[in-house]
Order: structure tokens, then C-alpha cells, then sequence
């Protein structure tokens, strides 16, 4: 077997067996870690609009000169793409068996080109 | 013949030929290597010019057009070669080296072709080759799977030799250089090149056949095929201005799908689709710096797209799987793979010091320099895509998010390897674009990294994480769900079959109807006759004279009609 059975939420998770950068990476999956980073993001993104007070822009278009737009660009950019995203994915979406059993799409891949090892060799 | 007379394709052919004699294992696997190596040597060494000139049933292929162009696409034909070789160093399957180095073979054949008649034999050669990559994965569905591929891509080499038949009727020339459209040869060579690149309406079998190939499969498909037909539009179309506009439909099309697939090979081939779309905006605008921003960015994309192949594939090695709505906080036992994909999620959002950062702007300066305002938004809102399907939702889906549970080992050492010189290029020609720069076609005059370039760029992909987080917080942002995304594949896969038996349907009921009726009537016939001339009808007494004197009179009539008509 690949998996077990992820420890209970309430218990910490024990890291102890993760290489050393997973348990680095583990830092960002704390409790309140995510907050955290949201704040953070936030807060750069408020120093990059400051920063486009401090140098001559160059463009070549004039809405290149408004202060901010490539981040006002970008957050409603990615906010619309998600909705007509979200939106595609009600009318397009089907099962995996919409094609019949000659689709790879319910297949399992063959186990003899696979090396599915558990982490700790077990 | 001389080693600088012999076509780099020849390296790889006669290097197939050597691999069948070797003994499986390491000796194999070292060739891998050592062939795309001594091909790059080559490709390094050679001078500007065309050599191998081939007698051909009187004409005369250009079998080695060496320039800055070609040897751009050729040397990174090569490293996707070596890479993907390493990749697949375990590999003990002689069907997928020996295609690995026939579709590289014949890629780079193509790309020095001179000729129309050259390229239409590598072209060909690319498909034959590379369908070999997804049967290997010996499944009922990815037999029928390459089958579909194969058809769609010999239909492209067929397209290609029609119009390079009435390309030679029109002009007398075979040769292999910029055209202009108008004609129906050149707009057939272009539908031909549209197909392997993966235009719009005309893009399904990317996604559809780059899932189905085998783990290190894909990494070896996306290099080659659409690249090798960029190249083909970059040496044909430059300058074609309806490509700029299907280039901005191809790069933000199919970043609605891959934001909704759920299996993630699929999701980075939708990916691929949309960075196929930056250097197609690049060969419509045709400029001297727009040709260096395809270029450059074909090679920047080849080697962050296979990196995230190749961390999406280490994932399917280790768990057997690589959809999104099974997969989640990997980070925990594969977090080599993670950070390889962290690179590979940053060089194709053109994070600064990333290898996208320096080679799509050479595109989207250029889209704004020559006033095209409209396809600059559109180019920026691809960017924002890009952040969204590959640099977000694939590494989320497959390392963080939720917890799957799943505790795979990490990647084996070679594909660790593969990944780390992938990951290592994609930061070094962040960092350090200039040799690339050196490379290109025409002489480059850029600065990616101004103050108001950089500042720009961190502002697009600051506030776009930011309406990220937003959207999770608020529970606003799709979940994982398994499933499948209809794609113009619906028609081939379902209409038209569903048209055909339509149609058969209407047809065998038409058929068996008009058969019944005739039938009915002729059995009528049948029947009357028999009542008047059987052995109990009125005829029957006197049937000897009755039928003697009917067969003479219609002997005596048909007598009379021929001999008035003669």
C-alpha cells in the first residue's frame, strides 16, 4: 500500500519522519500559518503599489502611467478567470466514464511501470 | 563521410541502430546521454550554411540548412533530449528509447530541413515516432488513444505534401523559406503547421494524447512536436498577421480548461497550449525582436514545461495517479519534487530571476512597440493564467492543499537529477539571460530587468495571489473534483460517431423499406402470374400453345424495337 490513514486533526502531525525539507515546508501548513501569509501578501502588494511612486515610468501605452494598474490588472484578472472558469466547468464537466472503458481517463495506470514505494520503505 | 557532412538527425538514427546491440541497462541508458551531447557538439561546431545537399529524383534536399534559427530550435531539441533521457534513465523498454531518439532525430531533422520535401519526411517521422511513447503504455486506452494522435498528425504530414505538391506546380521551388499567404498551397502548409501547433479548434490531440503517454512519455512529447512546428511557422509565416490573433485566442482559451481538468498532465498540456500561444503572437508580429521572443521563449517553455512534466510524473511514478481530486500535501515526502515544481511554477509565471521572465517579455515588449494594444491585455491576462493553472493549481493540487494521506518515497535520483539541471536552467537563464540572448536569431536589444519592468511584473503576480487567497478564504476558489473536460475531442469522440450511426440508421431503414416494398410487388407479380400460369390457372390447359405463342410474341416484339431503333 501507498497511503495510511493521515493522523487525527486534533493530535499534531507527527513530522519527525519527513526529510528535512518537507519538514520546512511543513512550517507553512502550521495552524494560523495561512493568515499569516495572507497578511504578508497583502502587505507586499500594498509596498508594490507604493513602489510605483518611486521611479519615471516607461510605457507605451498611458495606461502604463496609472499607479498600480498591473496589480489592480491582475487581482481582477484572476478573480474573473475563476468565475468564467467555474462557469465552463458547469456546462463542460463529465464523468471520468463519459467516453466508455477505451478512455485512459478510467484506466489505472499499469502497475508494472510504476515504482509506488511508501516513504518509509514500507 | 565526414562527421560535419553527416545531418545531426543521422546521429540519432544510426544511434537507434547501435542502442539494438547493446545490452539493456546502463550501456543503453549511457547512449541516451552521449547522443544528444555529441548532436549539440555538432550543432555548436558547425558553421553558418547548408551542407548534406542530397540528390533526390532530380532534385536536390537540403538536408543541413544551418542558421541562427534552426540552430537555436536544433540545440534545444538537444538538451529536451538529454533531459528526458535522464528522466528515464530506469527505463528498460527498447520501444520507448529507440522512439525517444527517433522523435529527437527527427525533430532536429526538420529543423535544419532546407527543403519542403525534407521537412514533409522528418515531419512524418515526428508522428511515426512519437506514437510509440503513448502505446507503451500498453493499455486498451491508450492504444485507441495514439491511434486518434496518429491520425491527426499524418493528416498534418499529408496536408503538408499537398501543399508542397502545388507549392512546386505554382512556383517551381521547393525550398523551405518565408512565404506569403494567398495561395491554397501556402494556406494548406500553414493548416499543416496550425495542427502540430495547436491552433485553436485544431489543439485537442495535445491534450488528449500527452495524459495517456507513459510517465516519462510526456516529458518527451512536449518538447518536441509543437516547438518543431513553432519553428515551422517562425521559418514560413514571420510576419503573417493572422497569427497574432491566433496566437492571443490559443493563449487564453485554454487556460479555462486547465483551470477546471482535474488530471494534472492534462492541465499542463492545456498550459502548454497557452505558451504556445506567446511565440505564435511572436511569428504573426514577425519583427526581428518578436522572432527572438519566440525563439527564446520556445526554449525557456520547453524546459520549465518539462520540469513540471516531470514533477507531475514523479508524483504518477510514486502514488499511480495524477489527478488533482487524489492528490494533495505530497510536500511531506517529496519535497525535492516540490521545490523542482516551485521553480517550474515560477519560470512560467515570469516570476523575476525565472527563465519566463526574461523571454515573454521580449514578446510582450514587442506587442506593445508595434501598437497592438488589445494583444498586449491579452498577453497579460495569459500571464495571469499562467499563475493561476500552472504556477498555483498544479503545485497546490499535488503538494499542498488538502492532505491526501498519501506518503510516497521521493523521486528516484536520476529523475531528481533531471529535475535539478531543469530547475537549475530555468534560474541560470533567469539570472543570466544573455547567453541565451547570444543564441537567438537577430542581434537582442533588451533590458528585462528596469525597475518598472520588474515592479510591473511583481504587482501583476503579487495581486493575483492575493485574489487567490481571497477566493479560498471565501470559499469561492473550485474544489477538486474527479471527472473529465469536454474539448473539440467531443466531436470526433461522440458527434460525428453519434452523426454516423445517425445517418446508418436512416439509411438501413430507408434501404430494408424500399427492399420490403419491392419485394411485396414482385411477389404479387409472382403470385399473379402463378395463378394465371401455374399448373392450376386458366392458362394451364392450354399451356404448351399458350406459352409457345406468348414467348414468340415477345421474341417477334423485342425484334421489332431493335431493328427500329438500328
Amino acid at each position: 500500500m501507498d497511503t495510511h490513514t493521515p493522523a487525527p486533526k486534533t493530535a499534531p502531525e507527527d513530522t519527525s519522519g519527513y526529510p528535512f525539507l518537507g519538514r520546512l515546508f511543513h512550517q507553512v501548513d502550521q495552524p494560523g500559518r495561512p493568515n499569516q501569509i495572507f497578511r504578508g501578501l497583502a502587505g507586499l502588494c500594498v509596498l508594490l503599489f507604493g513602489l510605483d511612486f518611486t521611479y519615471d515610468k516607461y510605457g507605451h501605452f498611458a495606461v502604463e502611467y496609472l499607479p498600480g494598474v498591473y496589480g489592480v490588472f491582475g487581482l481582477v484578472m484572476f478573480t474573473v478567470m475563476i468565475f468564467v472558469a467555474k462557469a465552463v466547468r458547469s456546462l463542460l464537466k463529465r464523468p471520468e466514464g463519459y467516453y466508455g472503458d477505451k478512455s485512459v481517463d478510467t484506466e489505472d495506470y499499469p502497475a508494472d511501470q510504476l515504482e509506488k514505494v511508501n516513504h518509509n520503505g514500507a | 563521410m565526414a562527421l560535419d557532412l553527416l545531418p545531426t538527425s543521422f546521429i540519432f538514427l544510426i544511434g537507434a541502430l547501435v542502442l539494438l546491440i547493446l545490452p539493456q541497462g546502463k550501456p543503453r541508458a549511457a547512449l541516451l546521454l552521449l547522443l544528444p551531447v555529441a548532436a549539440a557538439v555538432q550543432v555548436l561546431t558547425l558553421p553558418l550554411g547548408t551542407f548534406a545537399q542530397t540528390p533526390f529524383f532530380g532534385l536536390t534536399l537540403d538536408m543541413m540548412r544551418v542558421d541562427k534559427l534552426s540552430r537555436v530550435f536544433a540545440l534545444m531539441f538537444c538538451l529536451a533530449a538529454f533531459l528526458g533521457n535522464l528522466y528515464a534513465w530506469h527505463v528498460r523498454d527498447t520501444i520507448q528509447q529507440v522512439a525517444a531518439l527517433l522523435y529527437a532525430g527527427s525533430a532536429i531533422g526538420a529543423v535544419f530541413a532546407g527543403d519542403l520535401i525534407t521537412l514533409f519526411f522528418y515531419w512524418e517521422g515526428t508522428a511515426l515516432a512519437s506514437v510509440f511513447l503513448i502505446w507503451a503504455r500498453r493499455t486498451e486506452g491508450a492504444y485507441h488513444t495514439g491511434m486518434r494522435y496518429l491520425i491527426v498528425q499524418i493528416s498534418s504530414g499529408v496536408i503538408l505534401l499537398a501543399g508542397t505538391a502545388l507549392f512546386y506546380s505554382e512556383t517551381g521551388s521547393l525550398a523551405f523559406d518565408r512565404m506569403t499567404l494567398g495561395s491554397l498551397a501556402t494556406w494548406l502548409m500553414l493548416l499543416s503547421f496550425g495542427i502540430k501547433c495547436a491552433f485553436p479548434l485544431l489543439n485537442n490531440w495535445l491534450q488528449d494524447s500527452y495524459p495517456a503517454a507513459t510517465v516519462t512519455g510526456t516529458v518527451i512529447l512536449s518538447a518536441f512536436t509543437t516547438k518543431l512546428a513553432v519553428y515551422a511557422l517562425a521559418r514560413g509565416f514571420a510576419g503573417t498577421e493572422i497569427l497574432i490573433y491566433v496566437g492571443a485566442v490559443m493563449a487564453v482559451v485554454p487556460i479555462f480548461f486547465a483551470l477546471i481538468e482535474n488530471d494534472l498532465r492534462r492541465v499542463l498540456a492545456y498550459s502548454l497550449n497557452s505558451q504556445l500561444g506567446f511565440m505564435v503572437v511572436g511569428v504573426g508580429i514577425g519583427t526581428e525582436m518578436a522572432l527572438n521572443g519566440t525563439a527564446s521563449h520556445a526554449f525557456a517553455s520547453i524546459l520549465y514545461k518539462a520540469l513540471l512534466f516531470m514533477t507531475v510524473g514523479a508524483v504518477l511514478f510514486r502514488t499511480g495517479t495524477s489527478k488533482a481530486s487524489e492528490l494533495g500535501g505530497l510536500y511531506r515526502t517529496m519535497p525535492r519534487t516540490a521545490l523542482f515544481c516551485l521553480v517550474g511554477a515560477a519560470s512560467i509565471s515570469a516570476v523575476p530571476l525565472f527563465s519566463g521572465f526574461v523571454t515573454k517579455s521580449l514578446i510582450l515588449d514587442e506587442a506593445a512597440a508595434q501598437h497592438y494594444p488589445v494583444i498586449w491585455a491579452i498577453l497579460i491576462f495569459a500571464s495571469v493564467g499562467a499563475l493561476a493553472h500552472s504556477s498555483i493549481r498544479v503545485p497546490f493540487a499535488a503538494f499542498f492543499s488538502r492532505d491526501s494521506g498519501k506518503r510516497p518515497a521521493e523521486a528516484p535520483m536520476h529523475m531528481q537529477l533531471a529535475m535539478g539541471i531543469t530547475a537549475l536552467l530555468c534560474i541560470l537563464i533567469g539570472v543570466f539571460p544573455e547567453p541565451l540572448y547570444a543564441l537567438l536569431p537577430y542581434a537582442v536589444d533588451a533590458h528585462p530587468y528596469t525597475t518598472g519592468h520588474v515592479v510591473a511584473q511583481l504587482q501583476l503576480l503579487a495581486f493575483a495571489l492575493l485574489a487567490f487567497g481571497v477566493l479560498v478564504r471565501a470559499g469561492l476558489y473550485p474544489t477538486q473534483t474527479r471527472g473529465i473536460t469536454l474539448d473539440t475531442d467531443w466531436s470526433y469522440r461522440r458527434l460525428f460517431p453519434w452523426i454516423i450511426t445517425g445517418v446508418g440508421q436512416v439509411v438501413a431503414n430507408t434501404s430494408n423499406g424500399f427492399r420490403s416494398f419491392w419485394l411485396r410487388k414482385l411477389g404479387r407479380v409472382i403470385d399473379g402470374l402463378y395463378h394465371s400460369y401455374g399448373p392450376e390457372g386458366r392458362m394451364a390447359r392450354v399451356w404448351p400453345t399458350g406459352a409457345m405463342v406468348m414467348w414468340i410474341a415477345i421474341v417477334l416484339g423485342m425484334t421489332l424495337v431493335v431493328s427500329f431503333a438500328s
